[in-house]
């Protein structure tokens, strides 16, 4: 069942740039008063590793004008990690032997309270892939409840239909987040090896239904190294241009997940360093300076203070990847989930606000939104 | 009988048709549009037309514009 | 949104990009001879009523004659049931189904009316008209006219007239950035420097009437504008050299990127 990516989507045009663009394409890009394609092709090559000190620059400058020198603050909460998936990267495919967990209605409103407690107001719901522990009225159920505790709720689970996003908006979530892995098919299928993720279309189209469900937000990324980063990021720059072209009364948000080995035996075929990851982030805040890039506790601290406001306008905190990880924290897993930012809020505010930087836990109001009830 | 041609008023045989008056008017019956109490008149309709008393005529052709 | 040679609105290809208005000539004569050396191929014309003094003032017929697409105007329509109704008189004459929308109800600043050109634009497209709307630089609307089906978008550079130039830039680079359907310039480019601008910043196309029609020699300045707005397609494909960037600041951004970054 190998899919393909559709044309609108396709890199291929600008591949051949983002692999052997020169020094002099990068300089292009990088004063371009409007930039395109073939500017991101370029700002993401190679040869643009010796002008990261300007992408910078140029990265910091735009952040403060879209963002201003703010960053928003989430928390995600892992509400189950049941996963009947196979994914070749992940620990927690169902041919692993994790113990699994997820929360009861008490257990996640401890949650809840623990993290509106820490000052979090808006949070990620996560699950894995659809099971029968955490299906969709178990999400839809568990939006519900944090919607009474926080102003943003946020979800990144499994691909729905558009009824089903639409019921997740009228339960109170404003976002969905949801990971290609890798838009690259023939990779996609030997990494999902089975059940309903080996879906690449379903996968790729789901995004759309989130915008056309009248979700405010959709988040956008790929597992960078379990494909060509270049192939990959290009499709996604073409991905978020698509999906604000056409739902352009909505927003889209980019995140920079980065593959870990994991103790399965999975080894990245592709390395991405952490100066791939700057080039990565500086070049979609270049290219697209308004849209939120997002960074989460996946990277160390020192990556994240130095990329706080330079570029990425927002960070998770005090993560907690295990289930039930808020109220009576354990010691954090490997691969997929690892955190390797293990500071407490307030070490984390202080590092911000010595860079000039405002931490913001709220900035979206639900009393705004229509599918609140008001009881 | 009297009709109102782009404002004024003309008198014009019962007899005649739309075209006969564009061609007393001094107008191409092929480069002018033609609304007859606010309706667009298409030129395939044209023969068809019986005018009356007191109908208003607006001919109209292409002039400069931006 | 631009391909790399020809201009596609509403199916029909043009090899143009350069529109040119017929309003403020001197003569008809003049005008043709600044159409030709224009180059351009879709031309816009306004309804009037027929004046049995003046009857050469039409021009269809010369027109017609150079091989031109006629764009009639709904100039003069003050909301969207009269520009509905031009439209159609238009087309009428015309033969083709292009048509720009153009409402100003008020006469002195002529800006145009968001609301009655959105719904003027919806009518049409549904009536299978080739809708090209004359609007303000305001990206949202731009998208609300994608969305009821208009074949490209046209914001005003600054007010009909006025000369002053692409005062809208920034907005109109919103609107390129986010548009699926080409996006032409229109009203206020006084000079073909301006038009190449506009071309570079990634117009697909650029309306020119007054610059042209009000300049010392039409048909020299005519030309001027061809050559302008090929000249800006040309650049844009071509890459702008990189501008020398500010000074590095004293304290580095990437310094955490050295060392071990694996």
């Amino acid at each position: 069942m190998i899919s393909e990516l559709p044309t609108e989507l396709a890199p291929s045009p600008w591949l051949l740039k983002a692999r052997a663009a020169s020094e002099l394409d990068v300089r292009r890009a990088l004063t371009s008063s409007a930039p395109t394609e073939a500017e991101f092709a370029a700002l993401i090559s190679p040869a643009a590793d010796g002008l990261l000190e300007e992408m910078a620059q140029r990265a910091k400058h735009l952040t403060e004008n879209h963002f201003g020198r703010t960053i928003s603050i989430y928390a995600p909460l892992y509400l189950s990690d049941y996963c009947p998936g196979g994914c070749a990267y992940c620990g927690f495919a169902a041919d692993r032997s994790q113990p699994r967990s997820r929360l009861s209605r008490d257990e996640m409103l401890s949650e809840f309270v623990a993290l509106k407690a820490m000052g979090f107001e808006e949070v990620l719901l996560l699950t894995g892939e659809r099971s029968p522990q955490a299906d969709f009225e178990y999400l839809r159920d568990a939006v519900a409840e944090a919607a009474k505790h926080f102003a943003a709720i946020t979800v990144e689970a499994f691909p729905m239909t558009t009824d089903e996003y639409r019921e997740l908006a009228a339960a109170g979530c404003v976002g969905v987040t949801l990971y290609q892995e890798t838009y690259e098919p023939i990779q996609y299928q030997a990494l999902h090896r089975w059940g309903p993720k080996r879906d690449y279309a379903n996968r790729l189209d789901a995004p759309s239904r989130v915008l056309e469900a009248g979700m405010r937000y959709v988040g956008l990324g790929a597992l960078l190294g379990i494909s060509d980063p270049m192939f990959d990021t290009l499709a996604l720059y073409r991905h978020a241009r698509a999906l604000r072209r056409k739902f352009w009364q909505s927003g889209v948000t980019i995140s920079f997940p980065r593959v870990c080995p994991q103790e399965g035996g999975f080894q990245p075929p592709f390395l991405v360093d952490e100066r791939l990851l700057a080039r990565i982030i500086f070049a979609f805040r270049i290219c697209m300076p308004d849209i939120p890039l997002v960074v989460s506790t996946r990277e160390n601290a020192k990556f994240r203070d130095g990329i706080a406001g330079v570029g990425v306008s927002k960070m998770s905190i005090a993560s907690r990847t295990t289930v039930g990880g808020y109220r009576a924290p354990t010691s954090s897993p490997d691969g997929q989930f690892q955190i390797n930012d293990n500071r407490d809020i307030e070490t984390f505010f202080t590092a911000l606000r010595d860079k000039g930087l405002e931490p913001v836990f709220k900035n979206w109001d639900s009393v705004y939104s229509l599918h609140k009830d008001d009881t | 009988m009297k009709i109102i041609v782009n404002g004024n008023t003309h008198e014009l045989n019962r007899m005649a048709s739309l075209d006969d008056l564009l061609k007393q008017l001094g107008a191409n019956p092929e480069a002018v549009a033609l609304m007859v109490n606010d309706q667009v008149i298409p030129r395939t309709e044209r023969a068809g037309m019986v005018l009356k008393e007191g109908d208003r005529l607006e001919v109209l052709s292409f002039m400069g514009g931006g | 949104m631009k391909t790399n040679d020809k201009l596609i609105l509403g199916g029909q290809e043009f090899e143009s990009r350069l529109l040119v208005g017929t309003g403020k000539f001197s003569s008809i004569e003049v005008m043709l001879a600044a159409i030709k050396a224009s180059g351009a191929q879709l031309v816009t014309v306004a309804l009037r009523r027929f004046n049995r003094e003046r009857p050469s003032d039409d021009l269809l017929g010369p027109l017609v004659k150079l091989g031109i697409t006629l764009v009639p105007n709904t100039s003069g329509a003050r909301n969207a049931a009269e520009a509905v109704r031009a439209a159609m008189l238009g087309r009428e004459l015309s033969g083709s189904r292009f048509v720009k929308v153009e409402i100003h109800p008020n006469p002195h600043h002529l800006m145009p009316d968001p609301i009655e050109t959105y719904e003027a634009s919806r009518q049409l497209a549904q009536e299978g008209f080739i809708v090209l709307p004359y609007m303000p630089a305001d990206p949202v609307l731009a998208k609300r006219l994608e969305d009821v089906g208009c074949a490209a978008v046209m914001p005003l550079g600054s007010a009909i007239g006025s000369g002053h130039g692409l005062s809208t830039a920034e907005m109109v680079k919103l609107i390129i950035a986010d548009s699926g359907i080409p996006v032409i310039v229109d009203a206020g480019i006084r000079s073909p420097s301006e038009a190449a601008a506009s071309m570079e910043m990634g117009c697909s196309a650029v309306l020119v009437n007054s610059a042209i029609a009000a300049a010392g020699d039409p048909v020299g300045m005519a030309s001027a504008f061809s050559w302008a707005v090929k000249a800006g397609a040309a650049a844009r494909l071509a890459g702008l050299m990189a501008q020398s960037g500010h000074a590095v600041a004293t304290s580095p951004l990437t310094s955490f990127l050295t060392g071990d970054h694996a």
